[in-house]
């Protein structure tokens, strides 16, 4: 009977899923070409949906605004929030990851984007949306490279609220366009925001 | 033992025969269920689209119907524009109740994505749109102050994406100007919620498209003659009248050759089902053979035997119908999600929608076919000689 009650509440639970996740996430447009792009020797990947309230609710939000130096904002960043990690094959070795954020912009919502290596190190950034005045300058290739070989430690005593603090690799980081400090800020957050949940997803669980 | 307890025992003797025949009873009874909650959830859905509306029909310029109807329920491109004059003909007719003029533009945003991509925004007149459509509710602010304001309103999944609440600044494509977010609106289940608002005048100036309308909502008097009203609209010049009703019929006719053939294939796991029923039971009843000439030496009368075969067919039936509805409930939504995208278009709403008449005809439907094709197997068992039975060697 305990068995029969347990399939069946197996199956009620996949017939709501689709209703459980109402909140907005953050996926890759076009997973299979960009897994390409940023892992061309990758064979395969697996997409797997995280949120904090199904992972630790309370107590893991807060662990995590700790961590983060800054409180969740406004209407859309919320505890039920699906993430959205993407875990990057060659044949049945873990090459990588793929892992990205919506962040709060001046104009619009950032979708901000990090590739991992295997050790949480960021090998690529990219915005996968950006809405700026001066988003020639934030989509170059000048201001991405400069969170290549980043990792959390580097942003551990970075600050968002106050914009202050982090690694001599994190001071260095400039923002391509003075007159928008907002948005500059904004993608900080998000790229401390990342790391944070991706050492939660996944390297907190296996190198620790 | 009565006959009805050896009938169920004999169930439990060929456990595999069993699960196998209920597992086809349950799959067709699944697919039965499945396509009559989607006959009727789909209509229903679709008049709830065309009702929230919020008029009966809708001037647009000449064009495709088929990208007419998308174009309204859906969000098309390619748009076609007719002149803004079009509305004080139409509105002093007597049979017009409320008119609410309405400019559709997408624009390419090089901004949005890595390579860029369409965002449509929607002209709106706030003095008449907010009426034909009262169901809209806001979960933060409310309209515009005006309609020439740089101004926006957004629907819910437009907001949730774009991450804004009221008082944030948005950029628009085509305008270096500033826009202020004044409304939020409530989660509706239509095309609505990942719509962008903007008050009518501003979007025909931002886009150079002054005096030129997409769209014109019409809303009828009660007593309105809908169809001769239909006809004095199809003498203006250059416009299309697309009533309400037509585009319900264009959309319903497109998803009725869809559901012939799914009705089809639900014809076929009909006929599968019962042939199935018929061959595990007629298999059992050779299988038993001698069993059934014992029963009958030992005062079994043809009616007993008959009665006992029908009974198992009858369990086996009921029980494949009850889990086959139980599934095609707990999976609808899955069901809904598959459905919606092999669709080319799928109102908004509950695609399947299984009530207690959709539940009984299909359990009548799928029990009756099964007892009908345990008929056979029962007249065959029931006509078993005793002594020849006993003497087979099976």
């Amino acid at each position: 009977m305990k068995k029969f009650l347990f399939a069946l509440f197996l199956i009620i639970a996949a017939g709501f899923y689709i209703q459980v996740f109402s909140a907005v996430g953050c996926d890759l447009n076009d997973p299979d070409r960009d897994v390409k792009r940023f892992f061309p020797q990758s064979t395969s990947y697996k997409t797997d949906y995280f949120s904090i309230s199904k992972l630790g609710g309370d107590e893991l939000l807060k662990e995590v605004e700790k961590r983060l130096d800054d409180k969740f904002q406004g209407l859309y960043e919320t505890i039920d929030v699906p993430y959205t990690l993407y875990t990057i094959f060659k044949d049945k070795e873990i090459i990588g990851y793929i892992h990205g954020i919506n962040q709060k912009g001046l104009y619009g919502g950032l979708q901000v984007f990090l590739v991992y290596d295997i050790k949480g190190t960021v090998k690529n950034f990219y915005y996968q949306k950006l809405t700026s005045k001066a988003a020639k300058e934030f989509r170059s290739e000048n201001f991405s490279k400069q969170f290549m070989e980043i990792t959390l430690n580097d942003f551990k005593n970075y600050s968002p609220k106050t914009a202050q603090g982090g690694s001599s690799k994190v001071l260095s980081i400039k923002n391509p366009n003075t007159d928008d400090n907002v948005d500059f800020q904004a993608t900080l957050r998000a790229v401390k925001k990342n790391l944070i949940l991706t050492d939660i997803f996944v390297f907190s669980k296996k190198i620790k | 033992m009565t006959v009805f307890q050896i009938a169920y025992k004999n169930l439990f003797r060929r456990k595999v025969h069993t699960c196998f025949t209920i597992l086809g009873i349950t799959l067709s009874t699944w697919v039965l269920v499945t396509l009559l909650g989607f006959n009727k959830g789909y209509e229903n859905s679709l008049n709830n689209d065309i009702n929230g509306m919020g008029f009966q029909i809708v001037l647009t310029a000449k064009g495709c119907p088929y990208e007419a109807a998308t174009l309204m329920l859906k969000g098309g491109t390619g748009l076609r524009y007719m002149p803004e004059d079009i509305v004080k003909n139409v509105s002093s007719a007597k049979q017009v109740e409320q008119t609410t003029s309405m400019l559709m533009h997408a624009e390419f945003d090089p901004n949005k994505g890595e390579n860029g991509g369409t965002t449509v925004f929607m002209g709106i007149d706030p003095s008449t749109y907010p009426l034909m459509k009262p169901y809209l509710q806001f979960k933060q602010g409310g309209w515009f102050s005006n309609w020439s304001e740089n101004e926006i309103v957004l629907g819910f999944e437009a907001a949730e994406l774009e991450q804004r609440e009221v008082g944030d600044l948005m950029l628009i494509a085509g305008s270096d100007k500033e826009y202020k977010v004044v409304g939020v609106l409530s989660r509706t289940g239509t095309q609505d919620d990942g719509m962008i608002f903007l008050p009518l005048k501003t979007v025909q100036k931002i886009f150079d498209k002054e005096g030129f309308l997409t769209m014109l909502g019409i809303r009828l008097n009660k007593d309105a003659n809908a169809n001769a009203f239909e006809e004095e609209l199809y003498k203006l010049p250059d416009v299309q009248v697309v009533s309400m009703a037509q585009v319900k019929n264009t959309i319903m006719s497109l998803v009725s050759s869809a559901k012939a053939i799914v009705f089809s294939i639900a014809f076929i796991a009909f006929l599968i089902a019962m042939f199935g029923i018929l061959n595990t039971v007629l298999m059992s009843v050779f299988e038993r053979y001698q069993e059934i000439g014992i029963l009958k030496s030992m005062g079994a009368l043809p009616k007993d035997v008959f009665e006992m075969i029908l009974i198992e067919t009858s369990l086996l039936c009921s029980i494949g119908s009850i889990i086959g509805i139980i599934f095609s409930i707990t999976f609808s939504k899955i069901s809904e999600f598959i459905i919606r995208y092999f669709l080319p278009f799928a109102p908004s709403g509950n695609l399947i929608d299984i009530d207690l008449k959709i539940v009984i005809v299909s359990f009548a439907a799928i029990t009756l076919i099964g007892i009908t094709g345990g008929i056979y197997p029962a007249l065959k068992g029931a006509k078993i000689r005793p002594l020849d039975a006993i003497r087979s060697e099976n």
